[in-house]
């Protein structure tokens, strides 16, 4: 067959020097989550398709099917592998959970964004509010941060206000979707054609330009009288405030209009974006109905970081730096150079041993090709 | 530096008229000669000129931070962008059109084949909207050959005077969606460049009103 010689569309090779970079990000992560609480879980990475139907479009799941016939698909992300595995458990809540894996989404194409890619991410379970809310936006804050992404921008919302705002304005079923639509667009045109009061239609035109911090929210709730809208925005004015405790408030801004995300988000959303990377490096935000699905009721927010696309964008922002590999390459005498070998090693140099019997010139040129710095020749005997 | 994807062509040149027209110096961008890229430091701005269809692949995946395409490519890619200005250039409709005897009868026939540059634009229309499944052909040009050669009964295109459909004894039969070209915006670079961004949709949304009293 002819397709031997590739990798499938939207799925690459992690190349020696970048693979172990990725690790060294993945290691901070690790350590950064570990720090905070949460423990590191493993999902299979292949779950029936009913754990995900409910939440993903079916086209966007690679499928295939188990001994019996039954239908299976890849993993799509790392909160519904969670919240499946929470829900099953009858744990002491909140609990604290974090993952670093490979996700695998069907028709995802270029500019970075792959079919494969890495993401890690928390899940804080059982635990709701406003404090639960903010500490999962640090940590998000804080794994960018962390991965060295420090031109940094993140939009939080709440997808609450919006609901409570169609009660208010009377939007029906019909309008509801054409204005979500508009408004995740920025679509000022549609909205002025909407058969609205002058108003409204400002009204919905302010979150379209949302942005600030705590302005954004007092130029609002003087237009808003729906509760849940209200408290919407109090969730957001709430997390403002945690966010400047941590130093953070410099990097959030208020974004009323970030609706477009996953429908199964029941609270705040958030998006974090940086340089040269056309997507969203992070996201997440308070889900609280997905563990209904897995029959239990359980409280809910978490975040996912792509460590491939924050890579991009280290490369793109020149802060890319390949992790090193072996500095030494020893040959010549065979005896000889296993002995200096093992002896780098065990005080902690990386040491190539040849094993194919390069003369001096030979190895020169080898160590030369491969980035090699340091070259030592061993004569029988005598180093 | 705010790069902006054009549609090569008319459109193009309607665009940098209108960016003129706003106080933005775009001599770079009118530079004859073979360049797809065209950069001027001082104004910051650089200028790519793409086929129509890849400006929004350009925007969406931040290669161009704005892009200025027709309304029929954004529906038939479907890509995600913040589309905040309809700039109203090259107006048109997306047309369902075909022998004018079938008018008003378009839904008697079953399993229609239809002809179309735009077989996401047709799909979403016809299953979407109308709820029926059709057999759509995809074409490269002259659609309106398809209904004369019984290649197809009917079909989806953009219709400007009709005069093409007329002489050739086709006519409209359903409107699918009024078209004309839109700014879009990398979702992105909306947040990381709107010191830049934010201005240019207003003076060029300036420039139209003023164009339009």
């Amino acid at each position: 067959m002819g397709n031997k010689y590739y990798t499938p569309d939207g799925f690459t090779d992690q190349l020696p020097g970048v693979c172990a970079f990725k690790r060294e990000l993945e290691a901070r992560l690790r350590n950064l989550f570990l720090m905070n609480g949460y423990d590191e879980i493993e999902t299979p990475g292949i779950e029936y398709f009913d754990v995900y139907k409910s939440f993903v479009a079916e086209e966007e799941l690679y499928k295939f099917t188990d001994g019996k016939g039954r239908l299976l698909c890849t993993r799509y992300d790392g909160t519904i592998p969670v919240a499946r595995y929470a829900a099953g458990r009858n744990d002491t809540l909140p609990i604290r959970l974090s993952y670093i894996e490979n996700m695998y989404r069907a028709g995802q194409i270029g500019g970075g964004k792959q079919s494969g890619f890495t993401q890690a991410g928390i899940e804080l379970l059982g635990a709701s509010g406003s404090k639960s809310d903010a500490e999962v936006l640090a940590l998000a804050i804080k794994s960018a941060l962390e991965l060295g992404l420090t031109d940094l921008q993140v939009s939080v919302g709440q997808v609450q206000f919006f609901k409570g705002l169609s009660r208010q304005l009377g939007l029906s079923g019909e309008t509801i979707a054409k204005v979500k639509a508009a408004i995740s667009n920025r679509d000022s045109v549609t909205i002025e054609k909407l058969d609205l009061s002058r108003e409204d239609k400002d009204t919905l035109l302010m979150i379209t330009e949302s942005g600030g911090t705590y302005d954004t929210i007092d130029n609002m709730l003087p237009r808003v009288t729906d509760e849940g809208a209200k408290a919407a925005l109090g969730n957001i004015k709430e997390i403002l405030d945690i966010m400047e405790r941590y130093g953070y408030l410099k990097y959030v801004s208020v974004d009323l209009g970030l609706i477009e995300s996953i429908d199964y988000y029941t609270g705040m959303v958030f998006k974090g974006y940086t340089y040269e990377v056309g997507f969203p490096v992070f996201g997440g935000g308070r889900y609280d109905d997905v563990s209904k699905t897995f029959g239990k009721d359980m409280a809910a927010v978490g975040f996912s970081i792509s460590l491939t696309l924050a890579i991009t964008a280290l490369m793109r922002q020149d802060k890319f730096t390949p992790a090193a590999g072996a500095t030494v390459i020893v040959g010549g005498d065979f005896e000889t150079a296993i002995a200096t070998a093992e002896a780098l090693r065990a005080e902690g140099t990386a040491a190539v041993l040849d094993t194919t019997g390069m003369t001096e010139e030979e190895l020169d040129t080898y160590a030369k090709a491969r980035g090699i710095e340091t070259i030592m020749y061993m004569n029988g005997g005598e180093a | 530096m705010l790069t902006i994807a054009l549609s090569k062509g008319r459109l193009a040149d309607q665009t940098l008229d209108l960016m003129e027209k706003a106080g933005y110096d775009v001599t770079a961008a009118r530079e004859k000669s073979r360049k797809l890229i065209l950069e001027d430091q001082d104004a910051g701005l650089r200028f790519i000129l793409a086929k129509p269809s890849d400006v929004p692949t350009y925007v969406e995946y931040g290669a161009a931070d704005i892009g200025v395409v027709g309304k029929d490519t954004l529906l038939e890619e479907g890509r995600q962008l913040y589309e905040v200005l309809d700039l109203g250039l090259g107006r048109c409709r997306m047309c369902v059109a075909g022998p004018a005897a079938l008018k008003d009868k378009l839904d008697d026939i079953p399993n229609k084949r239809v002809g179309t540059k735009y077989p996401n634009i047709t799909r979403n229309y016809f299953e979407g909207v109308k709820k029926e499944s059709v057999e759509i052909i995809k074409l490269n040009g002259s659609v309106e050959l398809a209904p004369l050669t019984g290649l197809a009964e009917v079909i989806v295109d953009i219709v400007e005077s009709g005069r093409t459909l007329y002489e050739n004894g086709l006519d409209v039969l359903e409107t699918v969606a009024d078209i004309s070209a839109r700014l879009v915006v990398n979702r992105v670079s909306m947040k990381m460049k709107a010191d830049e961004i934010k201005p240019m949709i207003s003076k060029l949304r300036e420039a139209l009103e003023e164009g339009e009293t």
